[in-house]
């Protein structure tokens, strides 16, 4: 039988027509994954927020708000997506721009745009599906593996919000833009010299950034990864804490608003960034392995998207998206168990937090966008 | 060809992207197997650690200062105790603004500024972990309008302790002591680390007498309750399962009798002294009393300076406990040590000296308390009439250093082991002793007779405290054991050695029968120096005793040795020595009246009255025990 063929069996065409949710631009598995976890994100937030029901309420919201954002996106075209981006990719920099020059102050960090009473939001929350998009654009013109001077141009555009973002300061926010962005480099072709290269200049501008570029509670941050002890009451309390709610769930947990780290006040942050802590806690290896499953099947479907994709702007930008939202997982579960330093980076889909979560379930629009606009003709 | 190699190049291109995603894949799947790891790691390999951890951090150990224990009388009447307090307390490390506080709490129970100011001070001072009371002794009322209101009052806790209580006041101040808040010294002595019970806001340390010479035993060891805390420290929930009992300290029990301790305080009403009663077989000291006294209730929550101010500086001294740390001549009581002396030195008892109202010596005249004189006296009528020419005469026959020996016999002169602190010695002078006072300057090394003189009546550099008395006094009625005096009975139910298992007197007991029945004399012949105070009417009770009154006044320079129109504080100090029953002595007593002009007028009628608080039952009959065995009248015979 012969692709063809196989494109007129009955079979497919009565598949095809079968598929509301291909119709509507929804992808099953993805929305069931999400779902999954939102349903499950509702029910730590519920114990980590200590009982709060506005806060549940809020975050319920935000999961509404975001389901639309991505079900409006899906339905974009990803060419009409690729046309948009070099503008949306400027105005997301004039934003950062913005901000930097007059933005709001939270947390001591210059992060959002605020009009009041009409909206707040942080740009560079943004820049994190734009930044993959607008790499994406750019090597999808040109021939693959990319030349040197495209790789260059690529940079730049990376650097611009990179060092906007940083200079909020922002530095998780920051390195996870630069990732996005290195991510389509890297499936575009990118030739290992250079990787090697570039990996190994990375110690001396490391060892620059160091001494002239990172806060002080950025040092703070990393000396305090690499000895959490050394100061157990100030900077490596959240580290210190975390390990012991984790640590102290076992096997099984300690059970669901039985978690006495979380409870009595003892997790810092354990409705946001930490709350894989509480979740550890309450529901022990097992709640946290059950999480970690629901996310590997996300980012195997992910990754199966990207590999059906049938466009090269569509194949680079679904595989950033993917390995971007891994890297959010990576670094979260690695800071709060003490693997990495601490990065304000919250566990996607779990913490607490409305702008995330939308941009978020958009980064899923945009994959289910991908794959549900695909032309039903045979590869050639 | 064109299109082949495009499609190659596709072909080509669609490769690296494949293999590039699958790397990534890999990386992925690699990143998350790592995560787990990690998370197994930390609860499947550590999870012991952190639970530790964690449950130390959920729970928390408040300390429970332990029960003190009692002090009992003899018969376990409690002389000191513990009652309830309410309190409150402030825990510094959980408030933000002590000053907002305290003018909170003082909405609530009343406060003065001068208070604030010494709270705030004392808040700054202490260690921050350590609660400070910012209130104690709440009324109930008081208590539980501020219990409802502590969730308001962050840092701010209600509690119930326990605080000293000495239900007689003043009546053992002296002896038993009190406790009081720890000093900065004497936790500088704990060492670095001391026990957190030292930090404790409701603990008390002795601070005199028993309760600090016993301070360790009293204490007990603390409990502690087990609580939930939250990250702030704030108490969540109890946890009664998993609380410490905090051990009660030990009860220690005295030889003190609570009813003459308290007739003795009673019975100095205004004056100033000393009495102490001993039990002349055991050695028990049923009185150790020292008046004026002072509430030592006052002392546990922290007395008030003007109030210390005022006790301090009183003429009568209330702070001091001259029973113990009282030196003073014995006085004629002295005559007794004397009179033995002359006995060892092998002078006839039945030699009279003849008295003529002084004696004439070294170029001046010694006179003799009777203006008039005495005419002959054997020892029996010196004793009895306190003839003083009797004794200088005798004194110098025999020199200082017999007296000396014979007064060190009988426990003048040093202190005794009774359990607590604060005994002063006193001086019995001897020719050796004087050498030694005198080490600086030998031209006043010499003993000159002329000192023998005063000394022979108890005057002079002689100096003893009223314990020291008591024991000579029981010593004489007792005859033959040197007898040691005990306070402490039993500690914890430990039984202290009793006092009459020491040494024998190294005198024959006729020689002390003599001194016996001279003070018998004083006490009930017609012309004894005291017999009209001594006289107890109850039938065949009788006591035998030796009046005297020490000079305060040099006694060389004075020209009449009358006491009237003089200021309190020159008079002399009237003594009284006695024991009961004469004929068969059972207790000891000896009082010391300061300033008090007249033995036998002033410390006589105390004695009497201490020995009947021993002898008679709350109806003011004479107890059971020693009712005289008497055939009652009814008989059938």
């Amino acid at each position: 039988m012969n692709n063809f063929d196989r494109m007129l069996s009955s079979e497919d065409v009565m598949r095809r027509r079968a598929s509301f949710l291909q119709r509507i631009h929804v992808d099953g598995p993805l929305l069931v994954i999400l779902l999954t976890l939102a349903a499950g994100s509702l029910f730590v937030l519920y114990s980590a927020s200590g009982k709060n029901w506005d806060l549940l309420l809020k975050q319920a919201t935000s999961f509404g708000i975001g389901l639309v954002s991505m079900f409006v996106i899906a339905q974009l075209e990803p060419r009409f997506m690729a046309r948009w981006v070099p503008l949306a990719y400027l105005a997301g920099v004039l934003l950062l721009v913005v901000v930097d020059v007059m933005g709001h102050n939270a947390m001591g960090a210059t992060r959002w745009i605020n009009i009041p009473g009409v909206i707040r939001f942080q740009p560079s929350e943004f820049m994190k599906i734009i930044m993959p998009a607008t790499i994406a654009w750019y090597l999808s013109k040109r021939t693959l593996p990319p030349h040197l001077k495209h790789v260059a141009i690529s940079l730049v555009l990376i650097g611009v919000p990179f060092i906007l973002i940083v200079r909020q300061p922002d530095l998780g926010t920051a390195l996870l833009i630069l990732a996005s962005g290195a991510f389509v480099l890297f499936m575009g072709g990118l030739r290992w010299r250079w990787i090697i290269s570039v990996l190994t200049a990375a110690v001396p501008v490391a060892v620059a950034m160091w001494f002239f570029v990172m806060h002080d509670y950025q040092k703070q941050r990393v000396l305090t990864f690499l000895d959490p002890e050394s100061d157990p009451l100030g900077t490596g309390w959240n580290i210190i804490q975390s390990k012991a709610a984790i640590g102290s769930g076992g096997v099984f947990g300690k059970g669901w608003l039985l978690g006495t780290q979380s409870h009595l006040d003892f997790l810092p942050e354990s409705h946001t960034d930490f709350i894989i802590a509480v979740l550890g806690e309450e529901f022990g290896l097992v709640g946290i392995c059950l999480l970690l499953i629901v996310y590997l099947l996300l980012i195997g479907r992910g990754l199966m998207i990207t590999a059906q994709a049938q466009t090269l702007f569509g194949k680079l930008l679904a595989g950033s998206l993917t390995m971007t939202f891994f890297v959010y997982v990576f670094v979260n579960i690695g800071m709060v168990s003490g693997l990495l330093p601490v990065v304000g980076v919250p566990l996607p889909f779990i913490s607490y937090g409305g702008t995330s979560l939308v941009t978020l379930l958009s980064a899923f629009g945009v994959l289910m966008s991908i794959h549900t606009h695909r032309k039903w003709i045979a590869q050639v | 060809l064109e299109p082949s190699i495009f499609f190659d190049e596709v072909n080509e291109r669609q490769g690296v992207f494949h293999r590039r995603a699958l790397l990534l894949g890999g990386f992925a799947g690699l990143g998350l197997t790592a995560l787990a790891g990690r998370l197994a790691e930390l609860q499947l390999a550590e999870t012991q650690r952190y639970k530790l951890l964690s449950n130390s951090n959920q729970f928390n150990y408040r300390l429970q200062p332990p029960p003190r224990g009692r002090i009992l009388d003899r018969n376990g009447v409690e002389i000191a105790s513990n009652r309830p307090d309410f309190r409150l307390l402030v825990l510094r490390d959980q408030v933000a603004d002590v000053d907002q506080t305290l003018e909170r709490v003082s909405e609530l129970t009343p406060m003065t500024d001068d208070r604030r100011r010494a709270l705030k001070r004392e808040i700054a001072q202490t260690p921050r972990f350590a609660p400070v009371a910012i209130a104690n002794d709440l009324s109930w009322d008081e208590f539980s309008r501020i219990n409802v209101r502590t969730p308001e009052l962050p840092g701010v806790q209600a509690q119930m302790g326990e605080v000293r209580f000495y239900p007689f006041g003043g009546a053992f101040a002296h002896v038993i002591g009190y406790v009081s808040k720890i000093s900065a010294e004497e936790l500088k002595k704990a060492g670095p680390n001391p026990e957190p019970l030292l930090l404790h806001p409701g603990f008390r340390i002795g601070k005199q007498g028993v309760e600090k010479a016993l301070d360790i035993d009293l204490r007990g060891r603390p409990g502690a309750n087990k609580v939930e805390v939250d990250a702030v420290g704030r108490v969540v929930r109890e946890d009664p399962a998993g609380d410490v009992a905090a051990k009660a300290g030990k009860d220690v029990v005295l030889t003190l009798d609570a009813d003459i301790q308290n007739r003795a305080l009673e019975v100095f009403g205004e004056e100033s002294g000393a009495a102490v009663m001993m039990d002349i077989r055991t050695g028990d000291l049923l009185c150790l009393s020292s008046a004026p006294s002072f509430d030592a209730n006052r002392f546990v929550t922290g007395v008030q300076p003007a109030d210390y101010r005022a006790l301090a500086q009183y003429e009568r001294k209330p702070l001091l406990d001259k029973a113990l740390s009282g030196l003073y001549p014995p006085g004629s009581t002295f005559k007794t040590m004397t009179a033995l002396a002359a006995l060892e030195a092998g002078i006839d008892p039945n030699a009279t000296v003849s008295c003529g109202g002084g004696m004439f010596f070294g170029g001046r005249v010694f006179h003799c308390w009777r203006h008039g004189g005495h005419g002959p006296q054997t020892m029996h009528d010196a004793i009895k009439n306190s003839c003083d020419v009797y004794f200088y005469q005798r004194a110098l026959q025999i020199g200082p250093d017999r007296i000396a020996a014979v007064a060190k016999a009988f426990g003048l002169g040093q202190t005794f082991d009774i359990g607590v602190s604060g005994q002063k010695a006193g001086i019995v002078p001897s020719t050796q002793w004087k050498k030694q006072y005198y080490k600086k300057s030998p031209a006043n090394q010499k003993w000159f007779p002329g000192e023998s003189l005063s000394y022979g009546i108890g005057q002079g550099a002689l100096q003893v405290n009223a314990l020291q008395l008591c024991v000579m006094t029981a010593r004489l009625a007792n005859a033959k054991k040197a007898l040691h005096p005990r306070l402490i009975k039993s500690v914890g139910g430990v039984e202290r050695p009793p006092g009459n298992i020491g040494e024998d007197l190294p005198f024959p007991v006729e020689h002390i029968e003599l001194v016996r029945a001279g003070m018998q004399a004083v006490a009930n012949d017609v012309t004894g120096t005291a017999y009209r105070n001594s006289q107890m009417n109850l039938g065949p009770i009788m006591m035998a005793g030796k009046t005297g009154s020490a000079q305060v006044r040099s006694f060389d320079r004075v020209k009449s040795r009358k006491n009237t129109g003089l200021p309190w504080a020159l008079k002399d100090h009237a003594l009284f020595v006695a024991f009961a029953p004469a004929d068969d002595p059972r207790i000891a007593v000896s009082v010391m009246v300061e300033n008090g002009e007249s033995g036998s007028g002033v410390a006589a009628p105390v004695v009497r009255q201490v020995m009947d608080a021993w002898l008679l039952d709350e109806n003011g009959r004479l107890k059971p025990e020693f009712a005289p065995a008497t055939v009652t009248q009814e008989s059938p015979l």
